[in-house]
């Protein structure tokens, strides 16, 4: 379980920009979260992630707080951010500095059979696609079987039929040994069409505005009424959101 | 194998092997091309002086050149200076580079170090390299120390300033993959930071290299015994210009090779870039 704690964050310029986020993502749960941009969509997964220590509140994996960086939690950026200088396997190996090398080619091996992209284990990042990029970023983070993934808008770089294809990759990764994910995207479609949940943000400061749960069976059918209208509701809540936030959350203060 | 034979040849395990020989002729024809110009320029030149439209005396013609080289391998005189400056620049290179990493990995990595030494380098940059020479003197007499010392400091700043500045360019966004993945300073500096400096650091070896090659010739005219520096005194002094144009060759061939040589090893460690090729290379 994934606990967020009235966790707010305000960096060093004196901007707000994730104030009294409370949150839990239930093990083993797919959440979505949209906003507008610069709401604290990033600040809030990198404050889960523990490269950003929060300036109050706590997050608490399986009931352990974050102090940092942490092989039970992966992350995917919206970039690849592959070593161009490392193979595509050794860049997956990246993540497994500490294991004992054949251990270590096993697990780097059988990822990158799950992402789809064994025959390219030698091949350099810069002769891969911008979808076999990302697939190889995920595979990095997947290689130490963290409890929870983390993705910030992982395929938004992408065109639609890669977008759709990663998408369908993504619940099949997720479906292996499902981890806790939270997925932030300002594809209100691949939220609907992946989360147990959608959170909508709102910015100014950065808070978690509203929430919907998607109880549909996946795949989901882009065109149901039931999809349309979840559609139509996250649209009005980003439109809510997007005012200022009047005051802060009851009792809080930073 | 005939052209026809090379064309059906493709579906099967033939185009490998063709392109392998393709390789091949391009391995050998490259670093043959690059000696077309001087080979003409020969020619030409040695035409010239033996139709009297140069004046062998001032200019003379390759010929004469290779003879003064024959002459001198035999003596053992060419092989000797050859050492004594190779010998000069390795060791001027060796020390200017290990200095230029050591300050320039530590003024990469570390603020507060860049803060405190990068200014007092940067001003010593600006202070003409030939003007230590009174001092070096003065500290190391003339000797060896002293020449080692000003090729030193030739090679020094452009390791020290290419190697901070690329350090200094790394992408923070794959150094914070380093430390999602929990690595050490240590272990970023290493993984990360390193290889991703490697392309700006191999410049700054290549360049500090050609730097090496100018000083090691000033080094020489501050007063040598031996070496290819001496020889141009030497010829100046006797007024044999064939041996000071020996010495101008080997300079030339010698710097060439030496830098090709850094040149092969840059394009083997940084074969992962994704750089751009110049139209019509392999
Ligand atoms: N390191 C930082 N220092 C100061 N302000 C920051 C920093 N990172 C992000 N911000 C600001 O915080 C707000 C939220 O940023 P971010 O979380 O990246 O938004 P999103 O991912 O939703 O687009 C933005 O206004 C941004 O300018
Ligand atoms: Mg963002």
């Amino acid at each position: 379980m994934l606990e967020l704690d009235l966790v707010a964050k305000r960096f060093a310029n004196g901007h707000l920009a994730v104030a009294a986020a409370s949150l839990v993502v239930r093990e083993s749960e797919l959440v979505a979260i949209v906003g507008g941009s610069g709401c604290g969509k990033s600040t809030l997964l990198r404050l889960i992630a523990g490269l950003e220590r929060p300036s109050a509140g706590q997050v608490r994996l399986a009931g352990r707080p974050i102090e940092g960086p942490s092989p039970e939690i992966g992350i995917v950026f919206q970039e690849p951010r592959l070593m161009p200088w490392l193979s595509v396997a050794d860049n997956v190996r990246f993540g497994l500095a500490a294991r004992p090398r054949i251990e270590a080619d096993k697990a780097v091996r059988e990822v990158l059979r799950r992402v789809g992209l064994e025959d390219f284990a030698k091949a350099w990042p810069r002769e891969l696609s911008g979808g076999m990029a990302q697939r190889v970023a995920i595979a990095r983070a997947l290689v130490t079987r963290p409890k929870a993934l983390l993705l910030d808008e992982p395929f938004s770089a992408l065109d639609a039929f890669t977008r759709l294809d990663l998408q369908d990759h993504l619940i099949a990764l997720w479906n292996h040994d499902r981890p806790t994910m939270v997925l932030v995207t300002h594809d209100i479609d691949e939220a609907i069409a992946l989360g147990d949940r959608v959170l909508v943000m709102g910015g100014r400061p950065g808070r978690i505005y509203r929430e919907l749960s998607i109880a549909a069976p996946r795949p989901r059918d882009r065109t149901a009424p039931a999809f349309v209208q979840a559609k139509r509701a996250i649209l009005d809540d980003l439109r809510l959101a997007r005012r200022p936030a009047a005051e802060p959350a009851d009792g809080y203060a930073i | 194998m005939s052209q026809a034979e090379l064309l059906l040849s493709e579906s099967g395990p033939g185009p490998r092997r063709a392109a392998g020989f393709a390789l091949l002729g391009e391995r050998l024809w490259r670093p043959a091309s690059a000696l077309l110009l001087p080979l003409a320029g020969a020619i030409g030149w040695e035409a010239g002086a033996e139709q009297g439209l140069i004046d062998a005396h001032l200019l003379p013609p390759p010929s004469q050149l290779l003879a003064t080289f024959a002459a001198l391998l035999a003596k053992g005189e060419a092989v000797q200076h050859i050492a004594a400056t190779g010998q000069r620049v390795a060791l001027g290179f060796f020390f200017g580079m290990a200095a230029g990493t050591v300050l320039g990995a530590t003024t990469g990595y570390f603020d507060l170090a860049r803060r405190l030494l990068d200014p007092s380098v940067q001003a010593l940059r600006s202070v003409p390299p030939l003007a230590w020479v009174p001092l070096f003197i003065l500290w190391f007499g003339i000797f060896e120390t002293s020449k080692v010392m000003l090729i030193a400091v030739g090679v020094f700043f452009p390791v020290y300033l290419n190697l901070a500045g690329a350090m200094h360019g790394v992408d923070r966004k794959l150094v914070e993959v380093g430390r999602v993945h929990g690595l050490s300073h240590a272990r970023i500096i290493r993984r990360v930071l390193l290889p991703a400096a490697l392309p700006g650091y191999l410049i700054g070896l290549r360049s500090g290299l050609g730097l090496g090659w100018m000083f090691v010739v000033a080094a020489e005219f501050m007063g040598a015994s031996e070496g290819l520096g001496f020889l141009l005194v030497d010829g100046q002094m006797m007024g044999r210009p064939t041996t000071i144009l020996v010495a101008i060759v080997l300079f030339a061939v010698i710097g060439k090779s030496t830098d090709f040589a850094v040149a092969i090893v840059s394009a083997r460690l940084l074969r992962w870039q994704d750089a751009f090729k110049p139209s019509g290379s392999a």
